[in-house]
């Protein structure tokens, strides 16, 4: 019966609930890893392409301006010098004049304006424009070039090109004719072309944006593989397989974390082994030092059976002290098989021997052979109940329970029986054992099933072996049950155990 | 909060930088560009038998005219002929420069009043001659007028100058010495030529 030193045993690593895998994680987190390595993905993406697509635009829109405010300027100044004037310039027949240029115009017919010394006319309908500045008046009366300027009234962009005339007096003298001739053109056209060419870089960059999706999802896939390992291998840690380790791939930052926790998963490794070896050990010797006192107990008992049976003969004094000394004796065999029967607990060593019992019957039993029938202890009992558990474990259980009420309660000592369903699980039974006494004091109640723990720290000696509800509590669990202690709001302790009934079951 | 003011910065560089890209969709406006030169136009001009004269126009600057020689005998204040004009010298070719400087001192005509041009040169008393002759050295050419040059602006003075420089050469570019009535004299060149650098 001794605890196997060798034998495999579940890591007795109590974990708290929350940390482990059972929180249910969401598949994708608002803000995760991959939700972040995709974003900072497709911003790369987007700032790329809005930075390829906008300088491209730029660059393609102000050729497409210069193409055509180039050609207007040329053909404007090629249309101007066809035209022949006499000086001073007549108003009279002015008009057909600037028309003809004005239909000639390119890319587009122009309006055209003249303007000579007070002389104002237009191919137009009003003599003078509203589009052209004083400053490109200014610069043509300044300086004989040809000058344009883009205006944009009303949302309409307006090309406006001034061309100051000269005209030949000589071989090589040419002297300003003092008239200025302007065209205005709507930039109707270029700007269609414009916005086509903006339509066309937006166009373009989100399809590039949609296409970086892809190796974005890739990217964050391939650094997101080692972290699920990593968190997989470390709940795997948590749940007690410390032999877990991660496959170390490449050198990058990961495979430096998966490293470091292989080598910090083999150091909690030994330091576990040594903790559960160190455990063993003192139970070993727990155990041990209870099976070498038994031999020597066992002879002791017998001696002491003898003299009890020769006291009458002795003088009071003696038989006082033979007495006394059977009576420890007595006490030290009962502590010797606790201390035993909570190794094999210890050790995992115990076992359930089920059997299919009527609960009334058997707790009778237990009552009857503890001599526990003298009306001390009253009973609940409805008959019918029947579990699959230890009988024997059992009756230890309410051996204890009653014999720990009558010695630290007062009697009547009640034991109810009654079976319960839950809404989850199967159903319970339940048993409970009500003292008469003062009850549990508060502070005594969480420790109250502690192994050698006194109640009263007066009273250093106690009938019991101080391990009759750690056995208790043991046994329960064995079956899967749990007891609690309590007070009655009338004064009283109560214990109540509830071990899951299991009567369908074949096998326990 | 270094994480959110380093993010905020973040997007503060984001929207600086796009629009800095972008520069301003669609079209915007320029300034006045300068694009190539003036147009030159036809004015059927004939150095032999059209005169220039400069008037000034309403903006300050000066304008030349073209005025035919067989119409300038018309020109005179009652209709007949204008003083120091002589006749027989209507055919001569090119236009002597007197005859030039005199039709310049009697003002714009309804023309040329049409266009807005004017002068600023006092008109011409009658009886007082023109002479003008080249200079001594170089392309130079010295003429007495009949106003007094003491008290004349600068845009009579360039009327004056101008018109003499481009009866006296088809290009313009003579330097004018003028005196006038009252014995004042005053030089200088035409400088209209946008071609020719100063």
């Amino acid at each position: 019966m001794t605890s196997g030193p060798g034998r495999p045993r579940r890591l007795r690593l109590r974990l708290p609930r929350g940390s482990s895998r059972a929180d249910g994680r969401p598949r994708s987190r608002a803000f995760g890893l991959r939700t972040r390595l995709v974003f900072a993905f497709l911003l790369v993406a987007a700032v790329s392409a809005g930075a390829t697509s906008a300088l491209t635009y730029r660059d393609a829109r102000n050729a497409l301006l210069k193409t055509a405010q180039d050609t207007a300027v040329s053909s404007f100044r090629d249309q101007v010098q066809q035209t022949g004037w006499g000086l001073p310039i007549q108003r009279e027949g002015m008009e057909e004049v600037l028309r003809d240029i004005a239909r000639k115009g390119k890319p587009r017919p122009w309006v055209v304006f003249a303007e000579y010394g007070s002389v104002r006319a237009s191919s137009g309908e009003n003599p003078v424009s509203t589009v052209i500045t004083p400053e490109l008046r200014r610069a043509a009366h300044a300086h004989p070039n040809g000058s344009f300027e883009r205006v944009v009234r009303d949302g309409v962009p307006y090309l406006t090109i001034a061309m100051p005339t000269l005209f030949r007096t000589g071989p090589e003298g040419r002297l300003p004719s003092g008239l200025v001739l302007y065209a205005v053109m709507r930039m109707t056209d270029e700007q269609l072309n414009v916005d086509a060419l903006l339509l066309a870089a937006r166009d373009g960059a989100l399809p590039g944006l949609a296409v970086a999706l892809i190796p974005g999802l890739l990217a964050a896939r391939s650094v997101l593989r080692p972290v699920r390992e990593l968190r997989k291998a470390a709940q795997s840690m948590g749940s007690g397989r410390l032999d877990t380790r991660i496959a170390v791939r490449g050198s990058d930052e990961l495979a430096d974390l998966a490293r470091t926790f292989n080598e910090t998963a083999g150091k909690l490794e030994g330091s576990v082994r040594e903790l559960r070896e160190a455990e063993a050990r003192a139970r070993r010797f727990a155990s041990d030092v209870s099976h070498e006192l038994r031999t020597p107990l066992a002879g002791m008992l017998a001696v002491t059976e003898v003299l009890d049976e020769d006291a009458g003969r002795l003088d009071s004094d003696t038989a006082r002290a033979v007495r006394l000394v059977s009576t420890e004796t007595g006490k030290l065999a009962v502590l010797v098989e606790d201390l035993m029967e909570i190794s094999r607990f210890d050790a995992r060593a115990a076992e359930l021997n089920s059997d299919e019992v009527d609960l009334a019957e058997t707790i009778g039993k237990t009552l009857q052979h503890r001599h526990w029938t003298d009306g001390r202890v009253r009973t609940e009992l409805p008959s019918g109940i029947r579990a699959r558990l230890d009988p024997r474990r059992f009756d230890i259980v309410i051996a204890n329970l009653v014999g720990n009420a009558l010695r630290h309660g007062d009697a009547p000592v009640t034991v109810s029986l009654r079976s319960e369903t839950r809404s989850s699980g199967p159903p319970v039974l339940i048993v409970q054992v009500t003292d008469s006494g003062p009850g549990i004091r508060p502070e005594v109640l969480p420790h109250i099933f502690d192994r050698f723990y006194k109640a009263d720290a007066a009273r250093t000696r106690s009938a019991g072996s101080g391990l009759g509800l750690a056995i208790t509590q043991e046994n329960v669990r064995l079956h899967g049950g749990t007891v609690r202690a309590g007070n009655l709001p009338a004064g009283g302790a109560v214990f109540t155990v509830e071990i899951p009934l299991h009567v369908e079951e074949a096998d326990g | 909060m270094r994480r959110a003011r380093s993010a905020r910065r973040t997007g503060v560089v984001a929207v600086v930088s796009a629009v800095v890209l972008l520069g301003g969709c669609g079209i915007r406006e320029t300034d006045v560009i300068e694009a190539g030169g003036p147009a030159t136009v036809q004015t059927f001009v004939d150095h032999d038998y059209d005169m220039l004269l400069f008037f000034h126009s309403s903006d300050g600057g000066i304008t030349p005219v073209i005025r035919s020689v067989n119409g300038g005998v018309e020109y005179g204040p009652e209709g007949g002929p204008i003083a120091g004009f002589d006749p027989v010298t209507v055919d001569t070719v090119p236009v002597p420069t007197e005859k030039v400087i005199l039709a310049l001192l009697h003002g714009p005509d309804e023309q040329d009043r049409a266009a807005g041009l004017g002068t600023s040169l006092p008109p011409a008393p009658s009886g007082r001659t023109v002479r003008v002759e080249a200079a001594a050295a170089g392309d130079g050419v010295e003429a007495d007028v009949p106003v007094a040059v003491e008290g004349l602006d600068r845009t009579a003075l360039r009327q004056l100058i101008c018109t003499i420089a481009y009866s006296h050469d088809a290009d313009g570019r003579a330097t004018v010495g003028l005196t006038g009535a009252d014995g004042a004299s005053a030089s200088g060149t035409c400088g209209l030529d946008p071609t020719v650098r100063r």
